[in-house]
């Protein structure tokens, strides 16, 4: 694997905490005291790969306010560290009313800079969000509240858990039986594990994605709907990322003790950036402020075997 | 092979035929072996048919959008459809697609209330907006949150176009036109929202 030059000194700038049990394996490298005084303004290292799928993940972002212009800010910079090709958003991309001037105030404006160097966004719908909202090209979903798309070796899924019919279940399954890539990844407004006091754990679609998940090998799921940062302790051989958090705050609401947190940031905003190599997925998470809360590499599972589930609970 | 799919229908129509109504005038079941329930069912989705002649009808005055940078265009449509089809059926009121299934489907919406857990009530519950009024031909609340149809449930309601999805609004459950942000009919006494 080469080692990206950038790293060594970025790297220096910490890693996040990671639990103990869960924890994914992280690189830290000896302090450099020069690398402290050039500290970049977001605490964000460079890709370990110049040929993987490197995107950014948003949640609950469209509110047009203040911390979602600084999150928005903060991504800019990142994105000159770390070029992400693309952004993935977990819905409530818009709240509140969505008049012609509200794309602008809620989505043009706060993402201005990453917006003008073409790097395009896909978007899943939130219970705040119009479906009208799959006709808006910005947000790249073709017209529907359900696609798919692939970017080098990962596929992509994004879906409507707002409204998940049958419809769009026997989609997903007819997709996810298609697929052969190395890396299946899906992204969907309500999170199916969270140690979210106000929301929690969506049980009814878990049970309902959860069989077709395991059954077709789906490698990571990122959702939002909690207003903070989760990284859940992988389940049934899934990672799962609860990112909310891209404007709205709960703070203080994720449940101390609760068996599902791998790692929980509930104490400002975060965006993540995520880059899937042909054996892992390396992830950062950064707050408004440009920190790094959380990171690390998780590698790539083994393939369910045929008419077998694919059990790796931890 | 449509001798085959005849039968099929015949059958899937009997398969839930009461045991009074076959025993009771075998010679009347025999002839005419309706089942209330696959007819209520066929006329629930004659009604939803006919929504979507008239719907079809209005699109061809607004014209699906087709993807836009311009979300102007996207409002201005979904605006115009929704007055547009609100114009084309002013006289309509609450019941008159659900009407043939409205029990069924309270009955469905109860039972599956009745299935789930504390938590799982107050989860639903928490996101269900309330407090607000509904009726027919009005748009949905643009400001107000699209409460989650709970998975679970929607299996167990008949399926709808793409055009159409339930949603769940107090103690009212939704038929709403989802490009146009129209309510096509209200079923008053839907479950979920019963204060606990």
């Amino acid at each position: 694997m080469r080692v990206n030059p950038l790293l060594p000194v970025l790297f220096t700038l910490g890693v996040g905490v990671l639990g103990a049990q869960q924890a994914p394996t992280t690189t830290k490298p000896a302090a450099a005291p020069a690398a402290q005084a050039a500290k970049p303004a977001v605490d964000v290292t460079a890709p370990r790969e110049t040929d993987s799928v490197r995107f950014a993940i948003i949640g609950d972002s469209g509110t047009g306010d203040r911390r979602q212009y600084e999150v928005g800010a903060q991504m800019t910079k990142a994105m000159q560290i770390f070029p992400f090709e693309f952004v993935i958003m977990l819905g409530d991309n818009i709240y509140g009313s969505e008049r012609p001037q509200d794309f602008v105030k809620k989505f043009e404006k706060p993402y201005e800079g990453i917006l003008s160097q073409k790097i395009p966004f896909y978007a899943s719908l939130g219970n705040h969000d119009d479906p009208t909202q799959r006709f808006y090209k910005p947000f790249n979903m073709n017209g529907e509240r359900f696609y798919t798309f692939k970017k080098g070796d990962a596929r992509f899924f994004a879906l409507d858990s707002n409204y998940m019919d049958q419809q769009q279940l026997k989609w997903l399954e007819e997709q996810l039986s298609r697929s052969n890539d190395r890396w299946k990844v899906a992204f969907f407004h309500h999170p199916l594990y969270s140690s979210g006091a106000r929301h929690g754990s969506e049980v009814d679609l878990r049970t309902r994605l959860e069989p077709l998940f395991v059954k077709y090998g789906m490698d990571i799921v990122f959702a939002g709907h909690e207003h903070f940062y989760e990284r859940v302790v992988p389940q049934k051989g899934i990672y799962y990322f609860t990112q909310g958090g891209s404007a709205k705050l709960r703070e203080g609401n994720i449940r101390v003790n609760s068996a599902l947190t791998g790692k929980g940031f509930d104490t400002d905003n975060v965006f993540m950036v995520a880059e899937l190599d042909k054996e892992s997925m390396h992830f950062q998470v950064l707050s408004r402020t440009g920190r790094r809360v959380d990171a690390g590499s998780l590698p790539l599972m083994p393939e369910p075997k045929p008419a077998e589930d694919k059990s790796r609970s931890q | 092979m449509m001798r085959t799919a005849v039968a099929l229908y015949f059958s899937a129509l009997c398969i839930s035929l009461p045991v009074e109504y076959s025993s009771a005038s075998a010679l009347v079941a025999q002839q005419a072996p309706v089942n209330p329930r696959a007819q209520a069912m066929f006329e629930f989705k004659k009604r939803v048919d006919g929504y979507l002649e008239l719907r079809k009808a209005v699109t061809q005055k607004y014209p699906e959008v087709k993807e836009t940078g311009d979300p102007a265009k996207i409002h201005e449509r979904e605006v115009n459809l929704g007055k547009g089809i609100a114009m084309a059926r002013a006289n309509a009121k609450a019941g008159d697609i659900f009407a043939p299934v409205s029990s069924q489907l309270l009955k469905t919406v109860e039972d599956d209330w009745n299935s789930r857990s504390v938590a799982d009530r107050r989860a639903i519950l928490a996101e269900i907006p309330k407090g607000l009024v509904l009726k027919v031909n009005q748009p949905y609340p643009p400001n107000i949150a699209l409460a989650t149809a709970p998975p679970k449930l929607l299996a167990q309601l008949p399926m709808l176009p793409e055009e159409l999805e339930y949603r769940l609004v107090d103690r009212r459950l939704l038929l709403r036109d989802r490009d146009a942000n129209l309510i096509v009919d209200v079923l008053v006494g839907a479950e979920p929202t019963r204060t606990e």
